[in-house]
């Protein structure tokens, strides 16, 4: 499978940021430290159980 | 004036709060951020400055070094007293045993309770985080992450020191004094605010990628699979025994649009290296060259006073290891004077704090 983890940093930077640009950056930044870098993902990357997991986490905490 | 600056270097705890009250005198604080050397009797000088400020919220840390307006301090007590035009409301919350991250979410639900807004709504252009953690307590990562989840209010701060002796340090709140601790502090400020992140690096374009580590111990097993230590020395071009000789000058960073979050090796151990803030698997480190303290810092104030038009108040958490290299380079004193026409506090700290922990940066709450 591929694609998850794109579309699970899109859904949280979605929730986040709500538009505003600024806060964009600084949750990019924010996944970044924690090892998960968004540029990296596209619809075509595989899907990695560690940075799903890391990503569950994140979005735990939204709901 | 709605913010007041004031420090004493006297010799008793006492003594130092006597002056403090004679400089602050009838001004209204509705909030106190003190920053004391660890030799002012850590356990009891938190609940002197409280007992003299009853009215106040007040917070605080040790420190490795003391800043005030236009000087670098050592053996002192600096602090800043808002009034309620600066700070309208704050709540302060402390967090013990930081590593563990159901205290966080604790310390949150009371500032919810406060503020009447969920953390994760609260508006991050209205409100401030502040936050001042044990500097030896190794938890400052998790800590910050954790806030990072759950709320997009910036909390801007640092670890506090203990002059260089690695053996104590206190953070402060309402009259009690915290070790294994984090102090929290959410403000709306009445004031327009913004934030300085500076570190004095140029990225040298070499890569080393963290292939193994212990996050938990702050180590680097592997760069770019490889031994850490050999790695690092090789894209350095020198021997291992070298490597630390160079570990001030050339620490590695997270590169995030141009800025490094930077990382500061500690020290070599077998062929691991250990770090003064996390790393993370996968992680891609730039090794990075130190350049100019002095003419970056002042470039980041005066922008940050063209943003806000004028600054009625910095507070400054300045990394000890950019004060050792200031004090290497004989410029402490023209560091100090950067902020000679700004009232500012701040201190030498363990580590720094803003979006993330990091190293070898000045974070910086300016305020107009």
């Amino acid at each position: 499978m591929a694609g998850k983890i794109k579309q699970m940093i899109d859904s949280i930077i979605n929730q986040r940021a709500k538009d505003n640009p600024m806060l964009v950056g600084v949750i990019k930044s924010k996944l970044m430290l924690k090892g998960i870098d968004p540029n990296k993902f596209t619809a075509m990357s595989d899907d990695d159980p560690a940075i799903i997991a890391k990503l569950e986490a994140v979005m735990k905490e939204l709901k | 004036m709605y913010i007041k600056t004031a420090y004493s270097t006297k010799g008793t705890s006492d003594d130092v709060i006597q002056d403090l009250q004679s400089q602050f005198g009838d001004f209204d604080t509705k909030m106190l951020l003190f920053f004391a050397s660890s030799r002012m009797a850590p356990n009891i000088i938190g609940k002197k400055v409280q007992d003299a400020f009853p009215g106040a919220a007040v917070i605080g840390c040790t420190t490795a070094g003391e800043i005030v307006n236009g000087k670098m301090l050592k053996n002192s007590l600096v602090a800043m007293a808002f009034n309620s035009t600066a700070v309208r409301d704050v709540k302060v919350e402390v967090v013990e045993n930081p590593k563990n991250e159901n205290s966080v979410k604790k310390a949150f639900a009371t500032f919810e309770g406060h503020f009447k807004v969920p953390m994760a709504e609260l508006d991050p252009a209205a409100y401030v985080g502040l936050i001042f953690v044990d500097g030896l307590s190794g938890a400052e990562e998790k800590l910050i992450d954790k806030i990072g989840d759950l709320t997009n209010v910036n909390f801007i701060g640092g670890s506090a020191g203990d002059d260089l002796k690695f053996e104590e340090t206190h953070v402060y709140a309402n009259g009690k004094s915290y070790t294994n601790a984090a102090v929290l502090a959410v403000l709306k400020p009445g004031v327009p605010f913004t934030f300085i992140k500076t570190q004095s690096f140029a990225d040298l374009g070499k890569t080393l990628t963290v292939t193994k580590a212990n996050e938990e111990k702050r180590e680097v097993i592997e760069f770019n699979d490889k031994p850490a230590a050999r790695a690092y020395a090789e894209v350095l071009g020198v021997d291992v025994e070298e490597a630390p000789n160079r570990f001030m000058h050339n620490p590695v960073g997270l590169v995030i649009d141009g800025t490094p979050f930077v990382r500061s090796p500690q020290r070599i151990k077998g062929d691991s290296m250990l770090f003064y803030c996390g790393v993370t698997e996968g992680m891609e480190l730039s090794l990075l060259e130190s350049t100019d303290i002095i003419n970056d810092t002042r470039k980041a104030v005066e922008q940050a006073a063209r943003e806000l038009g004028s600054i009625s108040g910095i507070v400054n958490i300045n990394c000890i290891l950019r004060t050792l290299e200031l004090d290497q380079k004989q410029l402490t004193d023209e560091y100090g004077k950067l902020f000679a026409d700004y009232p500012t506090i701040g201190f030498s700290s363990y580590g720094e704090q803003f979006i993330g922990h990091i190293n070898q940066t000045a974070t910086m709450l300016v305020l107009k």
